[in-house]
């Protein structure tokens, strides 16, 4: 047994220095994939949006996910205006309906709702990751190895596939070599590649239970000149979530 | 009365208790409106202010408590002619003598919107009180929902709340059983309902059965002895279906109605015969957030030529007994959002059947985290006696909403 650990250490040792090198576009994305995709998860987070006037707005949500992000419910505490509504996401967010408390109604929204901003905010529903977004509507290419915000990183150029309809026609990501945490994404302009549209910035990486999870992430909107932040108030992994909380009856709680 | 007083402390003292121990979550809204309409060379005002007092409690796991109380006031022009508005047709019909009948009147109000309790069981929700309804796919109208008519205007406005025991069981995870009883003086006249929603791939469907006693008013004949104009009421049975999903890319819905209706021999020379209602639907957003909706609705109580419409059909229709004047009618409405606080749309309501059309552009501003703006003007492009005829004015309203 023990001999078997110390052989893994040392394949493990030997790893950054040799093989990292061998990985392929696609190694690193499905690796981020993996990373982004746990099995269930629980969070708490604190959106708060910079307009261009200076003002700002907070929400405060909670969110559950199953299945490796295949099921999805996020829900609202705070403000006041927007606490209690709800939406449910299933099969990897290709099925999406909201709760609005006030009506007590429930609508089903199309997949082109993905494209609207959450709550104004300069996230879509779709930049907040939807299951395998990275790799089904993507073709991965790696670029030269980088160093970005101090961490040594792969760099990703993900072109659209011909027949995907997501809004941005390419994407730029620096990928942390050592956790696979993409630190940098750029969003380019759905029509045109060249137009640099928004960027993503990961900070404060912590590792909760054997995950790294970026506790901080920058949504930067440079044609709006507009920025919005998301915080992790507080992340549980693998936790137990019935498959009744994503159904109709489990927006409606 | 001392008990009644003694009562009311003991509930208010309790009431603190509770929500000094984080039981109860108390919230709401304070909205301050102002409507305006242009008509006869005068612009008409009316302002009111709504407080909304809600309560939650969840008791347990199982047990949800849940209430809300308004309180309005109405200022400014709080009595209305219907019949400033009406062509001269109608106004022909009206029975001699009863035109004081046909003012408006806003007073203030206070109410009890909804209370209920929610009981959650493994396998079934049981749900008793006053509660809203919410039926129908439709965003401006609903043919299934025989309980609310929806604000053409404003049709995201919450509804009333209405008495009823309320049963949803989960079928697995595609599929939900509901039934509703909503009591009246008896049996016979109460509202049931069942329904069965469900998903087949990319769609959600629901079928659905009603059967409710439907009030309409003869606005011809007046009953001297109730004072108030005669009374019909019919026995609504209702079957319908509703879906709402995806097709190429575009978000699609549809819901339908057939309507039998059974009067008592005493009516019947009055009544409106059977009837159905369709809503097609379809909306997309582009990816620079430009948002996009076409909704269409067909009633067949509605009439096809603007000659047709008369007393009845104008007054229902005002009274909102009635969801349509004319057979069909197209809702469209695009919105964009100008700046990252403040979304600019526009929304038209066009009668095919008559050739006439709304434009009401709208605005929604969010001043801070918790207060919102919303306004709209509406103009009116038709000829008299058309329903959205110029005679029935322009003008506009503006809200203003504190949640706290």
């Amino acid at each position: 047994m023990n001999k078997i650990i110390i052989s893994g250490f040392i394949v493990l040792l030997l790893v950054p220095a040799s093989f990292a090198q061998e990985f392929t576009g696609e190694d690193i994305i499905q690796k981020v994939n993996d990373l982004f995709n746990v099995e269930s998860g629980y969070a708490k987070a604190k959106m708060t949006i910079m307009t261009t006037s200076g003002q700002k707005r907070t929400f405060i949500y909670e969110s559950w996910s199953k299945n490796k992000g295949e099921k999805n419910l996020v829900r609202y505490l705070e403000p006041r205006r927007v606490k209690g509504q709800a939406t449910l996401m299933l099969n990897n967010a290709d099925d999406i309906w909201m709760f609005f408390p006030r009506t007590q109604r429930v609508r089903k929204l199309a997949s082109h709702a993905k494209k609207q901003k959450m709550q104004g905010s300069d996230f879509s529903y779709e930049d907040m990751g939807s299951g395998d977004a990275f790799i089904n509507d993507f073709s991965p290419k790696r670029l030269k190895d980088e160093k970005m915000e101090g961490y040594d990183c792969y760099q990703l150029e993900l072109t659209r596939k011909p027949e995907s309809d997501v809004s941005y026609s390419r994407l730029v990501m620096w990928v942390i070599k050592e956790n696979f945490v993409p630190v940098v994404i750029d969003y380019y302009d759905e029509d045109d590649p060249t137009l640099h549209e928004k960027r993503l910035l990961e900070s404060d990486i912590r590792v909760i239970d054997d995950i790294p999870t970026a506790m901080k992430v920058v949504m930067y909107n440079k044609n709006d000149n507009t920025q919005t932040e998301l915080e992790l108030l507080e992340v549980k992994y693998n936790v137990t979530l019935a498959d009744s909380m994503f159904t109709e009856r489990g927006l409606k709680k | 009365m001392k008990k009644w007083l003694s009562l009311l402390v003991f509930f208010l003292l309790s009431l603190s208790s509770l929500i000094a121990q984080d039981k109860v979550e108390l919230f709401g809204y304070f909205e301050s409106q102002a409507m305006g309409t242009g008509v006869k060379n005068e612009f008409l005002l009316l302002y009111s202010n709504k407080l909304r007092v809600d309560l939650k409690s969840s008791l347990s796991e199982k047990v949800t408590f849940a209430a809300n109380f308004d309180y309005i006031t109405f200022h400014g022009k709080t009595e209305w002619n219907i019949l400033d508005f009406l062509p001269p047709d109608a106004i022909a019909e009206v029975p001699a003598g009863t035109e004081p009948f046909y003012v408006f009147s806003y007073s203030d109000r206070h109410f009890l919107d909804n209370a209920y309790i929610k009981l959650s069981f493994k396998h079934f929700d049981l749900t008793v009180g006053k509660q809203q309804i919410s039926l129908g796919t439709g965003y401006v109208w609903n043919p299934t929902d025989v309980f609310n008519i929806k604000e053409l205007f404003d049709p995201t406005y919450e509804q009333p709340g209405h008495n009823a025991l309320r049963l949803d069981i989960p079928l697995g995870s595609m599929y939900t059983l509901t039934t509703l009883f909503s009591p009246e003086d008896t049996w016979k006249d109460s509202a049931k309902l069942i329904q069965i929603k469900g998903r087949i791939s990319r769609f959600d469907y629901s079928l659905i059965g009603i059967e409710k006693v439907w009030l309409f008013h003869d606005y011809t004949r007046f009953d001297d002895e109730n004072m108030n104009f005669l009374e019909l009421p019919g026995k609504r049975q209702l079957l319908g279906a509703s879906t709402a999903g995806e097709l190429l890319g575009l978000g699609v819905w549809a819901e339908y109605a057939y309507n039998w209706m059974e009067y008592s021999e005493d009516f019947r020379e009055y009544a409106v015969g059977d009837f159905s209602e369709l809503v097609v639907g379809t909306d997309y957003t582009f990816n620079f957030q430009t948002y996009m909706m076409i909704e269409y609705y067909r009633n067949t109580l509605g009439k096809t030529d603007y000659e047709q419409y008369n007393l009845n059909d104008w007054m229902r229709m005002i009274t909102l007994e009635q969801k349509a004047l004319s057979r069909d009618q197209v809702y469209a409405f695009i919105q964009h959002p100008a700046t990252d606080l403040m979304s600019v749309g526009i929304s038209t309501i066009y009668s095919v059947s008559d050739k006439s059309l709304t434009l009401v552009p709208t605005l929604n501003y969010s001043f801070s985290d918790n207060v919102e703006i919303f306004a709209y003007l509406y103009f009116n492009i038709g000829k008299e006696g058309k329903v959205f005829a110029k005679t029935m004015g322009n003008g506009g309203m503006i809200r203003a909403r504190v949640y706290f």
